[in-house]
């Protein structure tokens, strides 16, 4: 959807990540971008450059909050330590929605710092809903789940991904930040079809999509953000939009990463998409 | 007995934790065998599907691997003094051992280091025989990570100290600014370090082709004959490294303890033998440059 609750009713267009090195370029140059992306956690720091730089950043952008570690699917309840910090930062950058991923990532307090796959059972839907719905009412602000790559499924699931995503959203009534290339990661890795994940979806939750660049092995495919968007994957983007219609884009790179104009120019590709599915509206 | 499958959200996940956190093997492998000694392929088809492609083990050895590798390149690029003193291998092993047994306890992996200096006082043996110099480095190291970004307060200005006597006059310290006694000139084993890797990856100059192809040394010093009294801060958003002398270490330690100015002096200078009027010219120019740093604060 364009515009709608779970965006904080904007219209936001395409935007980038903003990574370490870009932040020179960016306030030397103010090159013209929709929105940045920022990564949470690089930012809930108490003083020193990172802040410096962010607000020098939210001076001249519109700014959306990303996290990588509230991990909603944990078996625990969120860390309210965390909260806490991210709190202060969405006051900082007045974020107008606020997404991290579908998946869980520590235990006991012990970190692994990755985004670990979801048993799809109806137990993990109840658990990972509430723990959504306890951020976002503590964070006071909408929420968006990322779906994840993944290289494992467990014989404990009782659904499929896309089915455990609706149930999950429907639940906690969050938004859905769609990662194109992360289903199609997941559709190699896993065999099934990625149009099958892509018309299950809700699209009036959709409140924001991302794009990335991923890498083949011979087994199997690793989410790696750190290419050019492949075709397939543009491919499976312009079916999300035609479900999904204009809506806040995104594209993730963050390994072996270039120049900035190079990263600006691989996201400017999305609006082709955009304005093809705009004309034949 | 049979091993009964994880049926609860908390026990898989408990159980794959512990198979991600498992260390590789030397080949950055998945151990083959799981930690009651039965085959972890056993444990991992046990939870895990596989497809046409990759079994269970397979499946699972992804997410270790992952781990370790983001684990030990963060914790390498926090540490890279630490690993020029002890060599790349014998870093290695370290940092497997330290993450092994401290993990990761915080949600930002700036912290992975915290707990490092306890950890290697109570095993000197991964560093011998520099474990001194190594646990001198990796007190630098951390205080570098804590003033990087470590909270700030506003820095007191001349005209805010109050005119009261100096028997009651108190100043708090910036949180990011840490004090450090050291056996060893850290400070600049880590300029020499900055100033190799510049010229390994040419940032320094177009003068130095073919560095690549050289083999690093390693990183060595005596201890000093006297203690280096070390102030790691930040200012204008970068960290320095600014030697102190014993009596400006000692005032500022006892002014982060709240400890009023005149009896912070006293117990700066109770061993000096300077005359009256020379300590008091080296506190005014001490006060001169920490208020120009920005070092004092408000007491707390």
């Amino acid at each position: 959807m364009p515009s709608s609750r779970f965006n904080g009713f904007t219209d936001y267009g395409i935007g980038i990540g903003l990574r370490v090195p870009h932040y020179h370029h960016i306030l030397e140059k103010k090159p013209v971008v929709d929105w940045f992306e920022i990564i949470s956690e690089n930012y809930m720091v108490d003083a020193g450059r990172p802040l410096h730089v962010l607000d020098q950043i939210l001076e001249q952008y519109r700014v959306v909050q990303h996290g990588v570690s509230l991990y909603f699917g944990n078996a625990s309840r969120p860390n309210r330590d965390h909260l806490c910090k991210l709190k202060n930062l969405v006051k900082r950058t007045r974020t107008p929605w606020l997404s991290d991923h579908l998946c869980w990532g520590s235990v006991d307090g012990r970190y692994t710092h990755d985004l670990l796959p979801m048993p799809y059972t109806w137990e993990a839907v109840e658990k990972t809903a509430a723990n959504i719905r306890e951020a976002r009412d503590f964070l006071e602000v909408p929420l968006a789940v990322e779906n994840v790559s993944s290289y494992a499924e467990f014989h404990m699931s009782e659904m499929c991904e896309w089915e455990f995503l609706c149930e999950v959203v429907e639940r906690a009534d969050c938004g859905i930040l769609l990662d194109v290339n992360n289903i199609y990661v997941s559709s190699k890795n896993h065999g099934f079809d990625p149009q099958t994940y892509i018309d299950a979806v809700p699209a009036d939750r959709v409140a924001q999509i991302h794009l990335a660049g991923h890498s083949k092995f011979e087994k199997y495919i690793l989410d790696t953000h750190d290419h050019p968007v492949l075709d397939p994957v543009w491919r499976l983007y312009a079916r999300a939009i035609a479900r999904v219609g204009r809506t806040a884009i995104l594209l993730e790179w963050d390994d072996r990463i270039p120049s900035f104009d190079d990263v600006h120019r691989e996201a400017l590709k999305a609006s082709r998409f955009l304005r093809y599915e705009e004309a034949a509206a | 007995m049979k091993r009964q499958p994880p049926n609860r959200l908390a026990d898989l996940q408990a159980l794959m934790a512990k198979a991600v956190m498992r260390p590789l093997t030397r080949d950055e492998g998945m151990q083959r065998t799981w930690t009651d000694g039965s085959p972890t392929a056993e444990v991992a088809a046990q939870f895990i599907k596989p497809n046409d492609r990759l079994d269970s083990f397979d499946r699972l050895q992804i997410y270790n691997q992952q781990y370790w590798w983001r684990l030990l390149s963060n914790f390498a690029v926090d540490f890279r003094g630490l690993r020029a003193i002890l060599g790349e291998r014998r870093f290695d092993k370290l940092a497997v051992a330290y993450l092994d047994h401290c993990g990761s306890m915080s949600w930002s992996l700036r912290n992975l280091g915290s707990r490092l200096e306890e950890f290697l006082c109570e095993n000197p043996q991964l560093t011998a025989p520099h474990s001194s110099l190594a646990l001198d480095m990796v007190r630098v190291e951390w205080a570098r990570v804590l003033a990087f970004d470590g909270e700030g307060k506003p820095a007191l200005s001349p005209k805010e100290v109050p005119e009261i006597p100096t028997e009651l006059l108190r100043f708090g310290l910036q949180p990011y600014l840490i004090l450090l006694k050291l056996a060893h000139p850290v400070d600049k084993l880590l300029g020499k370090l900055k100033r190799q890797s510049e010229i390994e990856t040419g940032t320094a100059s177009n003068a130095v082709s073919g560095a690549h192809s050289r083999r690093r040394r390693r990183l060595t010093a005596r201890a000093s004959r006297a203690l280096i009294y070390l102030a790691v801060h930040r200012l204008r958003f970068s960290v320095y490294y600014k030697r102190l002398d014993p009596e400006a270490y000692q005032l500022l330690c006892a002014l982060r303890d709240g400890t009023p100015l005149e009896n912070a002096c006293a117990l700066a200078f109770a061993n000096s033998t300077e005359s009256p009027d020379v300590m008091a010219n080296k506190t005014r120019s001490w006060f001169n440059d920490w208020m120009r740093f920005g070092w004092l604060t408000r007491p707390a």
